[in-house]
């Protein structure tokens, strides 16, 4: 059975919608700016969406009286999105979604907090009926109209592409035909506190492996993708999902092993799956998230698998942040837009090699690539790494 | 010196919830982190608020505050040495 | 495909916490909700003789409240400034599957699922897909909820316990594998969605559609108490959700 990516759908700091991310991507735009969604002492870089929550709501055509939480917004403009590109008859095949959050409704929470903790009886319910992960599923799957089975997965910053694995295996095992998969984070003060005490967040624009990298930058938005069987499609499909997996560093909480075992096996265990060699892949977009202890351990990583030939590879986490739960989702659409169009990104701010790895990104935006494999990486705190494969559809590389 | 010293050892077991260890258990010249009493890259950052929160010194980068944070005794030489 | 249940477990304060936990700066940093849930399914680890467990998949409703909650608080009461980052990193959802597979040494695959009252259920549907694959023999699939103060007022300010329904909290696993152990407890027959039922008569049915987020894997506990007994066949009913189990 194949399955293939039949959409796609995308909401971040650098546009909203596929057009518009690429128009960045491609002029080198990234969408680093000022904390403008909360008051904070802190002065940060940070990767907003471009847009207030009632201008969301609008785009959206939502009843304004009604409260959503950020997190829900952006997933449902995005997962929208990837259903419409799929041209879906939702009458005739059985729809799911696998969508990740790990802020879920904490924006809204946030304030609700601040009036309950003096006092309460205080606060707006409304403000906290979101809070938790499955508030925005259930929002998302409202919105789309979508009927199938629907699940939520947190596993931090590896959720969104354990969505794509997940909605992969319900089709495989017939639960469903088609499913949305993905995931979605707002920005806010909560994440933002929490990031910032254990000191990985860059005071400048993050530099992802880069020797003098300091840190990562926060962004938030959406990323969806519609996989579906083969023979169920309307369209023509964009790629395949060739392989996946998750494995675990078991290593500490929250850093990962110099060895980057945890990556390894992931990366490893999804190119077995998908049938194809370490010099089958074309590109990869690394998690590369800028922290000093992430890119040191990716990048052994992937010496430890590629050897001297690491394919060409870049951390669009210059352009949009690190969006936590949504990462994966959003870097999926931009993998398969590689093989789509060939492209390639940048990965911006990079000056000289991490020492000891010699490993150099690409620096400068290309299309019309021969792009037959991608590789996507994403990798969250408990030592939660995965990898995705999405290879070509007519490419020779495909039993 | 020596005040300083059990003061730390103090701070240390209430902010890094070290319930089962009395102050006279920390050994003083015994290191922190990896042997001694084990103390990870999370303890770390709890040890930079300590120095911050009770002693009014900033560890502006963790990655120099190694030699510092090797053991009770040389937080304590670092604190006496610097602070106001 | 049906999958046995070689060991269950259910959190109880008497749990030897030291001796499942044996990383002493590992418990210290423990909230009560990550305890009962490590501690937990460490118990139900040490209960079976698995020489390597193939998943680990872990199911929450809020996740780990406390220490949200008193990581929000220390943000709002001290003005963003010197904030401890333990409670934050305990604070994901993730956390208890994570620490599971630290102190377990497994680098297989771990998922959490947050899916507010059918979260174990996606879990076991997780777990039941693991073991058709073929490839993994033994799946560690459990859940853990608290009960803090802050989310009971919530709840009873928002009606929630209007009905009667009581609040609770917990933890249970369940060591899931494609072969029998010689203690091995029961069988589930299979998962049943989106209001599908299964066939035959069932001696019992347990209502696990509750309002609380622990409600069918204590459900399917007590199902396993229900066949350990005499019980031919338990059906779990959350819903659309059901969960058929069968006595070996």
């Amino acid at each position: 059975m194949q399955i293939c990516v039949s959409g796609i759908g995308v909401v971040s700091s650098i546009g909203i919608g596929v057009d518009a991310n690429v128009a960045s991507l491609a002029s080198q735009k990234d969408g680093m700016g000022s904390i403008t969604l909360f008051d904070s002492t802190h002065n940060l870089p940070v990767s907003e969406v471009k847009a207030s929550n009632r201008e969301l709501v609008q785009i959206l055509s939502l009843p304004e009286r009604n409260t959503y939480s950020r997190t829900a917004l952006l997933g449902m403009l995005a997962a929208n999105e990837a259903l419409k590109d799929a041209e879906i008859d939702l009458g005739k095949l059985r729809v799911g979604l696998v969508s990740a959050t790990s802020v879920g409704g904490m924006d809204l929470t946030y304030g609700f907090y601040e009036e309950f903790a003096k006092d309460n009886s205080k606060g707006r319910l409304r403000d906290v009926v979101s809070h938790d992960c499955y508030d925005s599923t259930h929002k998302i799957a409202e919105y789309c109209g979508i009927k199938g089975f629907s699940t939520t997965i947190s596993t931090a910053c590896s959720s969104a592409a354990n969505a794509v694995m997940l909605g992969a295996r319900l089709i495989k095992h017939g639960y469903l035909d088609c499913v949305v998969v993905g995931g979605t984070d707002a920005l806010c003060k909560f994440t933002l506190n929490g990031f910032n005490s254990l000191m990985i967040l860059d005071s400048q624009k993050c530099r992802p492996f880069d020797n003098s990298r300091a840190g990562l930058n926060l962004g938030e938005g959406a990323g969806y993708i519609v996989l579906q069987r083969t023979d169920t499609v309307s369209r023509k499909p964009y790629c395949l999902l060739g392989g996946f997996a998750n494995a675990n560093d078991a290593y500490h909480q929250t850093a990962s092993s110099a060895e980057g075992n945890g990556a390894y096996l992931a990366m490893s265990q999804a190119l077995s799956m998908s049938g194809l060699k370490p010099s089958d892949i074309s590109y990869i977009n690394v998690h590369g998230t800028g922290t000093p202890n992430n890119d040191a351990s990716e990048g052994a990583a992937l010496r430890r698998l590629f050897g001297d030939s690491v394919p060409a590879f870049s951390s669009t986490k210059s352009y949009t942040g690190h969006t936590l739960a949504a990462a994966g989702g959003i870097e999926a659409v931009f993998s398969v837009l590689s093989i789509d169009r060939g492209m390639i990104f940048p990965n911006l701010n990079f000056t000289s090699p991490i020492e000891g790895l010699g490993l150099t990104p690409e620096t400068s935006f290309s299309e019309g690539n021969d792009i037959s494999a991608v590789m996507s990486n994403s990798f969250g705190f408990g030592g939660n790494n995965s990898s995705l494969i999405f290879t070509k559809k007519d490419g020779s590389l495909h039993q | 010196m020596e005040k300083l010293i059990n003061d730390l050892k103090v701070q240390l077991i209430e902010a890094l919830n070290l319930e089962e260890i009395t102050p006279e258990e920390i050994d003083a010249e015994a290191p922190l982190f990896g042997d001694g009493l084990g103390l990870d890259s999370i303890d770390a950052l709890e040890i930079i608020l300590i120095l911050e929160k009770q002693y009014g010194l900033r560890i502006e980068n963790p990655a120099e505050a190694k030699p510092i944070f090797y053991s009770v005794r040389t937080l304590a030489e670092y604190i006496e040495k610097n602070r106001k | 495909m049906a999958l046995y249940i070689n060991s269950a477990s259910a959190y109880h304060a008497e749990l030897d916490f030291k001796t499942l936990i044996p990383d002493a700066n590992m418990r210290r940093r423990m909230s009560y909700v990550v305890k009962m849930g490590v501690g937990t399914a460490m118990d139900c680890i040490r209960k079976t003789s698995v020489d390597r467990i193939d998943a680990i998949i872990t199911a929450t409703g809020l996740g780990c409240l406390a220490d949200s909650e008193k990581f929000l608080k220390s943000i709002q009461d001290s003005n963003e400034q010197l904030l401890n980052p333990t409670p934050f990193i305990q604070s994901t959802f993730n956390t208890i599957g994570g620490q599971v597979a630290l102190l377990s040494k497994s680098h297989c695959y771990n998922m959490t699922y947050a899916h507010r009252f059918s979260s174990f259920e996606s879990a076991l549907l997780d777990a039941i897909m693991m073991a058709e694959d073929g490839e993994a023999e033994h799946i560690l699939v459990g859940t853990a909820d608290e009960k803090t103060p802050t989310q009971q007022k919530i709840m009873e300010r928002l009606g929630a316990f209007r009905k009667g329904n009581t609040p609770d909290e917990g933890s249970f696993f369940f060591m899931l594998s494609r072969t029998p152990a010689t203690e091995c407890l029961g069988v589930i027959e299979g998962l049943y969605l989106g209001g599908q039922n299964p066939n035959g008569e069932f001696d019992i049915a347990i209502n696990a559609d509750k309002g609380y987020h622990t409600a069918s894997a204590a459900a399917m506990f007590k199902g396993v108490e229900e066949v350990r007994s005499g019980a031919k066949r338990v059906l779990v009913v959350n819903g659309d959700y059901k969960i058929a189990l069968k006595c070996m």
